[in-house]
């Protein structure tokens, strides 16, 4: 059975390939981080409570931090709009759907195994999961490659537990 | 000094602190050996265990871990032609050939003699240059530091990356995150958001498990499972390194050491650079120079000299002034502190007995280092060959149960998980991490110190450029910069000049 669905996979896997996102890396920077240090700048009054009597306040360094990034954000996003309109080239990005969505696999183990820890309790649940998926993500068949994983996710349970006092 | 020799060495030579540095280095040099785990990885991954340490035991550990990175990485670089870190780039060069010609024991020796020569070198380095150093860094005041952080930041941001602004972005995002929780002056919550478990603000250890641990564990979905297999027939040589070679390399290993302590000693150069620095001079004063490339007995000493002699010298900067000299010192910087160690004159006077009980320490630690490397070796090239498949879950579930254990509670690890996220995202758009990580460490000295200087001349920004000192950092700031970019376009115009050579 697991055979058919890693043919499904690749197959899926091969149209994915294929299909490809380029960014303008600077550009992206700068928009993204501008946007991030207005959004910052616009929310720190609410954020960050000052004393009319303070000199120098809480809000001072965060509002010196965020003109550094302003600054260095226009720099970046200049330089692209200025190499874009007069046609020179600039730095991309290349963004892979396939690796894209390998790595959201991933995310989702990690999520999977946070959540099974904390809605048990058991940490030692977690971590079997974790170390299952992943030996399934990889697609491995050697049942001593699950034994052995599975009895160290064990194992680093117990020295965390028993060792190291640490209730997981 | 020499007042606190005497009880630095009772501190020291204890069964827990000899215990802790084999442990470290055991764990560095396995680390290291496997091709993708980092120093930085290992550091970050038992960084939670040492909280529970006191500062001698802690640092002895950690540094265990640093300095036989150092050696570990050279293992792989030998037998399977893949550096286990950066660093052993170099080395890679001619351990390889020379283990090709059947002679695998040889290099590893040579590996492990100049790793550890470099290590003692730059132990020494640091026991009479620290606190020289220190006695400079006590006239600074706090605008003076203030210019120190930012001086280390600019350099950090410039190296890390390919962008010099993009490392500055990243750092001011490093120490924006530094600054949740309690202000540090006048208590008053900050970028809490309502949570109120962030008003004791983020523990870097958490973070820095996000950003560089289990980020590390989503990029894999770039990269194919790929079994590194090692021929245990190519350990069967002898190891024999005859009387010639053994001369030749006395050379190389010294050079190698003094490039390794110069390049180490300033902020945001690390291993990688001094080893090939010292590799390229090595070849240019070699009377072998055909041997380099094809199994050079010179090559490998002078690279693995240099890896090796940069663990003590990054320390100068940290321990004297708090800049860490690269991302795994910064790390550790970190542990000091919460040991109530800060950097400083004062680290070297009031707690002259555990600061140089941890000098005398790292000694101690590349002993053990070569102890070990002439003993385990075998072993550790064996571990060169485990399965990515393995290696992987393992990583992660040490990372979940490491992150746990810093506060004992879930939400330190759904932090660390919010920080792969953004790891994974700043990945996308290739900003560099390692500046985030020095903000983060350095943004509770840079802020107090900036605000201190603030209140002393009453808001006026004109205290920065109101010393000596300050002029000189900005001077520095200024060269560091401008070096940095003038590097920039040189290798740009390489680039294009080579594109245009191959159209």
């Amino acid at each position: 059975m697991m055979d058919k669905i890693y043919v499904r996979l690749d197959a899926l896997g091969e149209k994915l390939k294929t299909k490809e996102c380029r960014i303008p890396v600077n550009l992206a920077v700068g928009v993204v981080f501008f946007l991030f240090s207005a959004v910052i700048l616009l929310t720190m009054p609410q954020q960050v409570a000052i004393s009319e009597k303070d000199v120098v306040n809480g809000r001072a360094f965060p509002k010196l931090l965020m003109g550094v990034m302003m600054f260095c954000c226009v720099l970046l996003a200049a330089k692209d709009i200025y190499k874009l309109v007069k046609k020179q080239p600039i730095e991309w990005k290349t963004l892979n759907l396939l690796v894209e969505i390998k790595a959201l696999v991933i995310l989702g183990i990690l999520l999977i195994t946070y959540v099974l820890w904390r809605a048990s309790g058991y940490f030692v649940l977690g971590a079997v999961f974790c170390a299952l998926a992943f030996l399934i993500y990889f697609r491995c068949k050697k049942p001593s490659y699950y034994a052995i994983t599975v009895g160290m996710a064990v194992g680093i349970w117990a020295v965390f537990r028993f060792l190291l006092n640490v209730r997981l | 000094m020499l007042q606190y020799i005497a009880p630095a060495s009772g501190l020291l030579f204890t069964l827990q602190n000899i215990l802790w540095i084999n442990i470290g280095v055991f764990i560095g040099a396995v680390f290291a050996a496997i091709p993708g785990l980092t120093v930085v990885l290992c550091v970050i991954l038992f960084l939670p265990l040492t909280y529970s340490l006191s500062a001698i035991p802690g640092m002895m550990f950690l540094l265990g871990i640093y300095c036989a990175g150092g050696y570990g990485g050279s293992v792989s670089a030998i037998l399977i032609n893949t550096p286990g870190t950066p660093h052993a780039a170099a080395t890679m060069l001619d351990g390889h050939p020379l283990s090709k010609a059947g002679r695998t024991k040889a290099a590893l020796k040579i590996a492990l003699y100049a790793s550890t020569f470099g290590g003692v070198f730059s132990a020494l380095a640091l026991l009479f240059l620290g606190p020289q150093v220190a006695k400079l860094a006590a006239q600074l005041g706090t605008p003076e530091y203030f210019m120190v952080c930012v001086f280390g930041l600019t350099i950090i941001a410039g190296v890390s990356g390919k962008s010099i602004i993009r490392g500055v972005i990243a750092a001011c995002l490093g120490l924006l995150i530094s600054c949740i929780g309690s202000d540090p002056m006048t208590s008053y919550d900050r970028f809490t958001f309502g949570i109120r478990r962030l008003y004791l603000g983020l523990d870097v250890a958490v973070c820095l498990i996000g950003l560089f641990a289990l980020v590390e564990i989503v990029s894999r979905a770039e990269q194919k499972p790929d079994a590194l297999h090692m021929d245990a027939r190519k350990m069967r040589d002898n190891g024999t390194i005859t009387k010639e070679e053994y001369k030749r390399l006395v050379r190389p290993t010294l050079m190698g050491s003094l490039i390794g302590v110069m390049v180490g000693i300033i902020p945001g150069t690390g291993a990688s650079e001094a080893s090939w620095f010292s590799y390229s001079q090595a070849k240019n004063m070699s009377k072998h120079k055909e041997e380099f490339g094809n199994g050079s007995v010179e090559g490998i000493a002078a690279a693995e000299s240099a890896n090796n002699a940069v663990t003590g010298a990054t320390l100068i900067p940290l321990l004297t002034l708090g800049i860490p000299g690269d991302g795994t010192v910064a790390i550790m910087l970190s542990a000091l502190m919460i040991n109530g160690l800060n950097p400083g004159l004062s680290l070297f006077t009031t707690q002259g007995d555990i600061m140089y009980a941890i000098m005398l320490g790292l000694i101690l630690v590349n002993v053990f280092m070569f102890i070990q490397g002439k003993l385990l070796t075998p072993l550790f090239a064996k571990v060169v060959s485990i399965p990515q498949e393995i290696l992987t879950p393992i990583i992660v579930i040490f990372c979940f149960a490491g992150a746990y254990s810093v506060n004992k509670n879930y939400f330190d690890v759904a932090v660390a998980l919010v920080f792969c996220v953004l790891a994974w995202i700043l990945r996308k758009l290739d900003m560099p991490a390692v500046p985030i990580l020095l903000g983060l460490v350095l943004g509770k000295m840079t802020e107090t110190n900036f605000r201190r200087a603030l209140l002393i001349s009453n808001g006026s920004p004109k205290i920065f450029v109101s010393s000596v000192y300050c002029w000189i950092f900005i001077g520095l700031i200024v060269l560091a910069v401008g070096t940095i970019l003038r590097n920039q376009i040189k290798e740009k115009k390489a680039k294009a000049a080579s594109v245009s050579k191959e159209e």
